[in-house]
């Protein structure tokens, strides 16, 4: 047994115990609550973690990269707000027109961050808790107050988050669960197969040796915080779609959520190693576990924030005994 | 460009007699192997200091050329200005005859100049083969892994090693992330690459690996410059060999006319005398420590030695032998599992670095960036570091005055170069951080005192001086071990040597029934044999 595990590659076996913790935390509500396991249940799970899982595969890049981008919760109510109030006065604006207008209005708010991170040389934690407040304080003072609503937003947009693509016997695939997983697909694909892509893992995994193999390692952060941005931006487009009234709290703690899933899902948090697969398990099973802690009678539901706090613990202490029992194995000191 | 000349020179060759024709030839000789690399009267300061004054150098093709200096002689700033990580305040660097700057690492990479590092700068998250072409931008914008893994695999092998390119770099030796290195720049097509002591910390097999792998780089045509404190290698493998000293050039000179001591006398403006082996052995005491048995699963088993008073115990062998867990056992930072540990008699356990400290035990580790130093912290702080509570007063606040006049007294005593002990230790050169971490331990006032590869990457002046100090802490009655790589320097200190090979014991015996060849022999597991 250890001998197989020692081919597989610590990421793999990763991913591997993360669909196990997976299925038994399904296994371990479905015996719990009461109809659990039905096609209901998982669509709420995948529309719910369709919001996340944009900002979670942003965060995975910025993360790569030995940088946080605490900014993305506040970017969400900033776009689903902003891009929402846009959009109500421009009924008529075409439905990949206002997307793309979204993911840019997100990029826009990344590249700031970025701008100052990777040429401002300030430390991203201090910068996007920074632009957390800003973005977050514009929000407040833009809104006025006010709530975008479901029935000033045009009637396609308020289709879309139950408009089914295909159904596989009772479970539906729905439009905005398709557009999370087209982005999820879309920076697999470029991650391990884009050769400019394969920068972010390098400028994480030896920042120093990036200099010394030519690689801009300014230029490679500041354009993980635009994508960052632009993926916050998507996240922002689902956040809208999916509940049509959006308040200035919009999106609010996501942050946290979107760190949970990374670090859940077997990204680094010190940089260099991470896979889009894993970012999207730990997504995944961070919102079953917080969807279903609201149908658990046993724990109260203010409890949800702490056990996310505790699985980002958990999965760090897990990372770190693997890489010593890791290194072990091959025989490294230390 | 240059072709007209050799053109004209040929047309006197048909026209002159034999004086002509030798000139012609030497002229023609001269102009198809111009140097590849000139630096012309570079100068470069930082701050008050000037690093490099006035110096100028060439590189021909297909040379191996060594360049020896103290630390702080200037070898770093002129490597960092080859490779375009700095630019000259004076003077120009002349590439193929054309006066060029190199702003960044990617002009330097295009002009053919690349540089390994004796820290490997190597991706540990990526694989082998995405190591060595990370470089490449020009290879289309799609990663093609097959095509990747096979050229990887076809540059690996004309350096003649084996090593599994899909490996990810993080589970390689030294070794064998310095190879990923070469493969990488000669992946860009290197012209002139730069070594900076590549062997510090390779065995003596990697070691012969490496020279070959360099010679194999000269017979391509490729300029090897070879950093090195190591004269040994320098003489085994140079063609010719220049000389920094205080930022400036002392001399160029073929290897043939140099000799061992001259260059050493270049290199320091002195004689010193850092190669004599020990002849005998020194008068020891009472016995301090015995470890029997000695082991910790799957690592080392089987360690077995008394270290007494006064007396300096080496442990030889090739890296990865184990030796260093061994000596991080002993201190506590990864336990050990089996045997036991006496000091003076009594039988102690040893689970964390705090009960080493508590039996004054210290360890001087060779990694001084991860394990030695808080590089951003003055010197003062970092000599007071793990002696902190004498340095208390009755307020049970730290006597800023007290640790300051102590470490000045062991900046004078060690003979740490910097103005005052304000200093940040990150600015010191290795050798001075390696008196820094010394100064560090020795206020713990330790009985037994490890050091780990002591002079690992510390020029021949602060060798000798480290070696003396090492001498000087034995006469004052300090059981020593000292774990090193480097044969001379086991000679040169031990009064005896225990040999380990792959976490086994191979052998312990007295000095003067040691040689290089009998430590080596056991080291490779030639043959084994027991001396008590």
């Amino acid at each position: 047994m250890l001998s197989a595990l020692r081919h597989l590659h610590p990421q793999t076996l990763r991913v591997i115990a993360l669909a196990l913790v997976l299925v038994l935390t399904v296994v371990f509500f479905t015996t719990q609550i009461d109809n659990y396991f039905s096609p209901r249940m998982l669509s709420r799970i995948a529309t719910s973690a369709a919001v996340v899982l944009p900002i979670a595969i942003g965060q995975a890049i910025v993360v790569m990269t030995r940088n946080i981008d605490l900014s993305v919760g506040s970017l969400v109510g900033v776009v689903a707000y902003v891009c929402g109030d846009f959009l109500a006065s421009h009924q008529g604006m075409h439905p990949m027109v206002f997307i793309i207008f979204c993911l840019i209005v997100g990029g826009c708010c990344g590249t700031i961050n970025g701008l100052l991170v990777a040429y401002g040389r300030v430390p991203s934690i201090i910068v996007t808790l920074g632009t957390l407040a800003l973005y977050r304080t514009f929000l407040v003072e833009y809104s006025d107050a006010r709530t975008i609503t479901t029935s000033s937003l045009p009637q396609w947009l308020v289709e879309f988050p139950s408009a089914t693509l295909f159904s596989i016997g009772p479970f539906e695939f729905r439009s905005t669960v398709a557009l999370a997983v087209l982005a999820a697909v879309v920076a697999w694909l470029a991650l391990t197969r884009l050769r400019a892509a394969r920068q972010f893992y390098a400028v994480g995994s030896n920042p120093d040796a990036a200099v010394f193999a030519g690689i801009n390692s300014a230029r490679v952060v500041f354009w993980a915080f635009v994508i960052s941005g632009v993926l916050a931006g998507l996240s922002g487009f689902i956040f809208l779609a999916k509940f049509g009234n959006i308040t200035v709290v919009a999106g609010m703690g996501y942050e946290l959520k979107s760190v949970a899933a990374v670090v859940v899902g077997g990204v680094n948090i010190f940089g260099g190693s991470g896979s889009i697969v894993g970012v999207v398990l730990g997504t995944v099973l961070v919102d079953t576990i917080d969807n279903s802690l609201i149908r658990w009678a046993v724990v109260s539901e203010f409890w949800r924030e702490a056990l996310l706090g505790i699985l980002i613990m958990l999965a760090v202490v897990a990372d770190t005994l693997m890489a010593r029992s890791f290194g072990r194995l091959k025989g490294g000191s230390l | 460009m240059k072709q007209p000349a050799v053109i004209s020179s040929k047309d006197e060759v048909t026209a002159f007699n034999v004086a002509p024709v030798l000139g012609a030839m030497i002229l023609n000789w001269s102009i198809m192997t111009s140097p590849l690399l000139e630096l012309r009267n570079i100068s470069k300061s930082f701050a008050m200091t000037a690093a490099l004054t006035d110096m100028s150098f060439s590189v021909e093709p297909a040379e191996i050329h060594a360049i020896v200096g103290e630390n702080g002689a200037g070898k770093s700033t002129l490597i960092k200005i080859m490779t375009g990580v700095y630019q000259p305040d004076a003077g120009t660097v002349v590439c193929n005859g054309n006066p060029v700057t190199i702003p960044n690492t990617q002009v330097a990479q295009k002009l053919g100049i690349g540089a390994i590092f004796q820290e490997p700068m190597v991706f540990p998250d990526l694989d082998v083969a995405e190591n060595i072409f990370i470089s490449h931008r020009n290879k289309g914008v799609l990663m093609d892994w097959k095509r990747l893994h096979s050229e990887a695999d076809a540059l690996v092998q004309q350096l003649g090693i084996s090593l599994d390119v899909r490996r990810p770099a993080s589970g390689l030796t030294l070794a064998e992330q310095q190879t990923v290195e070469i493969a990488r720049a000669l992946s860009l097509d290197v012209k002139v690459l730069i070594m900076d002591e590549p062997t510090a910390s390779l065995s003596a097999h990697e070691v012969d690996k490496l020279l070959t792998i360099a010679r194999t780089l000269k017979s391509r045509g490729v300029a090897v410059l070879y950093i090195s404190h190591r004269l040994d290698e320098i003489f085994k493998i140079a063609d010719r060999v220049t000389v920094l000293r205080d930022g400036k050039h002392i001399s160029t000179k073929p290897i043939a006319e140099v000799s061992r001591e001259g260059l050493v006398k270049d290199m320091v403006g002195r004689n010193i005398d850092a190669f004599a082996t020990k002849k005998k052995a020194n008068a020891v005491g009472e016995r301090i420590l015995s470890v029997r048995n000695f082991g910790k699963a799957g690592v080392f088993s089987g360690v077995h030695f008394d270290v007494h008073a006064g007396e300096i115990l080496c442990f030889a062998g090739l890296v990865g032998a184990r030796r260093t867990d061994v000596g991080l056992a002993l201190f506590g930072v990864a336990p050990s599992t089996e045997g036991t540990i006496e000091i003076q008699g009594k039988a102690i356990t040893v689970k964390t670095p705090r009960d080493g400290m508590a039996h004054r035990i210290a360890y001087v580790s060779e990694d001084r960036r991860k394990l030695g130093l808080a590089l951003p912290m003055s010197i003062f702080s970092n000599i007071t570091l793990a002696s902190l509570k004498a340095f208390l007063n009755r307020f049970g606040l730290i006597d800023r005055s007290r640790e300051k006049t102590i470490a000045e007294d062991y900046r004078q005593q060690l003979g740490i170069r910097s103005p005052d002990v304000f200093i940040e230790a990150g600015k010191l050169s290795g050798g001075n951080q390696q008196k820094v971490m010394l100064a560090k331990w020795l206020e713990t006032k330790p009985r037994i005192l490890i050091f780990d590869e002591p002079t690992r990457g510390v020029d021949v002046g602060a060798k000798a001086e480290v070696h003396n100090i090492i001498r000087q802490l034995a006469k004052d009655g300090v059981a020593i071990i000292v774990i090193s790589s480097d044969l001379p320097e086991v000679l040169a200190l031990a009064d005896r040597i225990l040999v380990m090979r792959e976490g086994r014991q191979m052998g312990i015996f007295a000095i003067e029934e040691s040689s290089q060849e009998n430590i080596m022999a056991l080291a490779t597991g030639q043959h084994e044999l027991k001396v008590a």
